[in-house]
């Protein structure tokens, strides 16, 4: 397939609400042109919502979207060339693969022989065999009923890709590999594309943009790497990872947080909340007692240790609070000493 | 969910339709409420000719709902709880009087034991007086028990089979499952079944025509005030007591029915078995359905022996000659044919396109058109027929044809069972499969016809038989529109057996119910039998 008309997306204080509850609250984003971008948050954050308004499934109570900087919210939705791809595939099952694929097609008046052509060209670009094309969606199994819907909706060559978590119906496998052929079908045909999932592991690996939403609202919008690295807030941190997240607060000379039983250099308003956030495989057992000023030093009880394959996860009791430790090595002792290294310990102050 | 105002196409035809419904459904009942006008709601109740018949509805209300239900809950238990024999034959027997104008209990009732009746003169030599209450309860018992049957078998195929069996899996017998699970999960559900039940009783008119006598409802003295003395107005208001009265029983059902009710939906419950019953209750089952099903098939057995002998019970000599009247005054049974085939289909496309634009469409006064297009289940057919009497019987309206009148009144009639049916079977269908087609560039009502409406072709079928059969059993909402050239077979039965010309009736009868059934198979066959009746509720 040749690369194809693509547009940019621009949203401006979109607002939706159902009845009393604010479905997504004033997200604004820039998308830009052929990039892939994951909406990714919590079941209920918004983020389907969010992508229905962008297919126009709903109508929206405020704000704008423009599609190549046109706006599009009085746009119905069959003319906005926003082709979606369904989490359950809602291919229908009184057609044949043939004509799913071939429906955009067939609205847009397509001459017949030209249909027949790109029917079997995006069939390629999926990597089905043609004679797939005579059955029906209830013969296929999932994986294979995903590759019909993207290929149902790539073939009217959208401007915008939408797909709705398309892998979560499927099994480890299947989703593994279809993440990286839809990836890399997305990196060749160059079309812009939104991603929704709460799978923190695929919008990581697929992604260029991560978006992440909670309760209606984008909390953070970053390359992959920068969300993971510096998440912004505790709720990211905390979404993104197997993370600790304990609560302190300031002490009252403002220079360290309290939290866990020790001090951590920080500069804040004493007496004042702050949430405590690091990961599971930040922390490695220590057996010197030197606090060092660049490593936070807890000590703890071991209550439970589990094998997970790469690492043992511990359950360690630390003053009162449970975290988590993986390390590559079972703790022997029940009695620990652990360090995480400061630039890995994430202080957020609370609002 | 989408809202409209995006597509001209369907604004047009959401106006189409509720302007139709306006017109048919809203205008005609209105008609009646105000056609008296307040004088005459003071003079007519003022002269209390109609407490009698107030009471005497309520009373028999009262006594039939209440048999009419004890022997349908028999024989629903019977039917999803035991494991009696023959249950395909039960099944068959208790569906059979879903199919034929309910009034036929009552001619059949005087046939065996009338004043000339084959048991009551020819058997033991007497001649009762059967007219009044007491014959018209048991006639009412025996013609409705069917469809409290249907109601309480619906709901409880419908309790989970895996609660039952987790109880009885801690240790609880069948006795207690029944009462401590089953009986509670099934409450709401049940009390809506009986107070159905109820509206279809007190709305009743064919029974209490051929059987009360002087023993008047209100049906009947709605009826009687307009054929006898033309008094409209006594008859609009008698009515519009009687439409309070069912709706008041329909608002309760709604209410219970709005209530936490632990059915499944989806009807998927049924993937294990229900808890074995002792011998003992099976046992009782079958007794109790064999003679509930003796006296279905003597009700119909009758009627097909007196429609193939010369005079039933006297001369017993097979003849065709009924059947002969039937062909040389075929008009009525054509008539039926003709309207109520051409109304069932259009009152399921009507209905299954007004359920796609309220369910999946997002629009004001929405719930208002919902509610309009329930509204005819709660209306006592009597009712209805007098809207379209008053409301059409106009002399600038001359220009109507009488059989497309008729016709409409069986459409807008039935819309509720079309509508339901549509409305369970986009429940069916997930909405991103109409979603996937706009997004390809379907319009709405492209994606209506792409999508839904072949994947609805059951639930299409469904509204389509419901409405067909209600239309060719309906007496009550007809009788006050039809003229010579457009009578109906249920009017015309209802006439023949005034006349006693039992023969003749009965031929008509058997006739009604056989297309009735042969309607029904062939869409069975068409359908691979994925296709009931739906209960208009």
């Amino acid at each position: 397939m040749d690369k194809l008309q693509t547009s940019p997306l621009r949203l401006e204080n979109v607002t939706k609400r159902f009845g009393s509850v604010v479905a997504v609250e004033r997200v604004s984003l820039e998308i830009p042109r052929g990039s892939f971008t994951t909406l990714l948050g919590p079941s209920g954050c918004g983020k389907t919502t969010l992508l229905r308004l962008i297919a126009g499934f709903y109508e929206l109570d405020e704000g704008h979207i423009y599609l190549d900087d046109k706006p599009i919210d009085d746009v119905p939705t069959h003319l906005r060339g926003t082709a979606m791809v369904f989490q359950d595939y809602a291919l229908w099952p009184h057609m044949t693969v043939y004509d799913n694929i071939a429906y955009g097609l067939r609205m847009s008046k397509t001459p017949p022989a030209e249909i027949d052509q790109r029917v079997h060209e995006t069939m390629q670009l999926v990597e089905m065999p043609t004679d797939f094309l005579k059955r029906r969606p209830t013969e296929l199994s999932g994986g294979q009923q995903q590759r019909v819907a993207l290929a149902r909706a790539l073939i009217v060559r959208p401007r915008v890709l939408l797909l709705d978590e398309p892998l979560s119906n499927l099994d480890a496998k299947v989703r593994q590999r279809l993440r990286l052929e839809i990836r890399s079908l997305q990196r060749r045909i160059g079309i812009t594309t939104i991603y929704v999932t709460h799978d923190q592991e695929e919008a990581l690996s697929m992604s260029d943009i991560v978006v992440v939403m909670n309760q209606g609202r984008v909390v953070q919008v970053g390359k992959p790497e920068e969300i993971y690295r510096r998440p912004g807030t505790a709720f990211v941190a905390e979404f993104l990872g197997v993370s600790n997240v304990l609560r302190g607060e300031v002490a009252e000379d403002g220079k360290a947080v309290r939290v866990a039983g020790t001090h951590i250099p920080y500069a804040g308003v004493p007496g004042h909340a702050v949430t405590v956030v690091f990961k599971a495989d930040e922390v490695e057992p220590v057996t010197t007692d030197v606090q060092v000023n660049d490593r936070v030093v807890i000590e703890g009880e071991v209550l439970e240790a589990f094998f997970f394959g790469a690492v043992y996860r511990h359950f360690v009791n630390v003053a009162g609070n449970t975290i988590l430790v993986d390390c590559p090595a079972r703790l022997e002792t029940q009695h620990v000493r652990l360090a995480i290294p400061r630039d890995k310990v994430l202080i957020y102050s609370e609002t | 969910m989408r809202r409209i105002s995006q597509e001209p196409s369907v604004i047009i035809t959401l106006a189409i339709l509720v302007g139709l419904m306006l017109a048919f459904i809203v205008y005609p009942q209105v008609q009646v409420v105000l056609v008296p006008g307040l004088n005459g709601y003071v003079e007519f109740l003022a002269g209390q000719t109609w407490v009698k018949p107030l009471f005497n509805s309520l009373q028999v209300m009262c006594l039939s709902t209440t048999t009419a239900v004890i022997l349908g809950f028999i024989y629903a238990y019977a039917m999803v709880y035991s494991k009696m024999p023959f249950k395909p034959f039960f099944r068959v027997i208790g569906v059979l009087p879903l199919l034929s104008p309910p009034f036929v209990v009552a001619a059949s009732y005087i046939l065996l034991f009338g004043p000339r009746g084959m048991i009551s003169y020819y058997v033991f030599g007497q001649s009762p007086n059967i007219l009044g209450l007491g014959g018209l309860w048991g006639v009412q018992t025996i013609a409705f028990f069917p469809l409290a049957y249907q109601l309480i078998a619906d709901v409880l195929s419908r309790s989970d089979a895996r609660m039952e069996q987790a109880a009885r899996n801690l240790g609880a017998g069948p006795w207690q499952v029944f009462r401590t699970i089953t009986l509670p999960m099934t409450r709401p559900g049940l009390l809506a079944a009986i107070l159905t039940t109820a509206i279809y009783i007190v709305e009743d008119f064919g029974n209490p025509a051929l059987i009360a006598g002087q023993f008047t409802v209100l049906p009947t003295q709605a009826y009687g005030l307009i054929s006898g003395f033309g008094d409209v107005t006594g008859a609009a208001v008698v009515s519009t007591i009687l439409l309070l009265i069912a709706l008041v029983l329909y608002l309760a059902k709604t209410r219970i029915e709005g209530q936490r009710s632990y059915v499944t939906i989806s009807g998927r419950a049924g993937t294990i078995p229900r808890p074995p019953v002792p011998m003992v209750v099976n046992l009782f089952c079958f007794i109790a359905c064999s003679l509930l099903a003796i006296l279905i098939l003597m009700v119909y057995g009758v009627l097909f022996v007196s429609a193939i002998v010369e005079v039933f019970p006297v001369k017993w000599t097979p003849t065709f000659k009924h059947f002969e009247f039937l062909t040389s005054n075929i008009t009525p049974l054509r008539n039926t044919l003709l309207y109520g085939t051409s109304a069932a289909i259009i009152c399921a496309l009507f209905a299954m396109l007004l359920g796609f634009l309220v369910q999946r469409r997002e629009w004001r006064g929405k719930r208002i058109v919902d509610f309009i297009a329930i509204m005819p289940a709660a209306i006592p057919g009597i009712f209805f027929g007098i809207g379209y009497a008053t409301a059409f019987n106009q002399r600038w309206l001359d220009w109507i044809d009488r059989g497309a009148l008729i016709t409409l009144s069986m459409i807008f009639w039935n819309i509720p069972v079309g509508y339901q049916a549509a409305m369970a079977g986009l429940q069916q269908i997930d909405r991103s499969l109409d979603d996937a087609a706009t997004s390809l560039g379907a319009s709405s009502l492209r994606a209506f016809r792409d999508i839904l409406f072949p994947l609805l072709d059951s639930a299409l079928l469904t509204g389509f038989v419901t409405a067909f059969v209600r239309a060719v059993t309906t007496l009550s909402v007809v009788i006050f529109l039809f003229t010579p050239s457009t009578t109906v077979a249920t009017i015309k039965i209802f006439q023949l057996v005034n006349d006693f010309m039992w023969g003749g009736a009965t031929a008509f009868t058997v006739s009604v119910v056989g297309v009735a059934v042969l309607v029904l198979v062939f869409v069975w066959t068409l359908s691979g039998r994925r296709v009931g009746l739906q209960r208009a509720s």
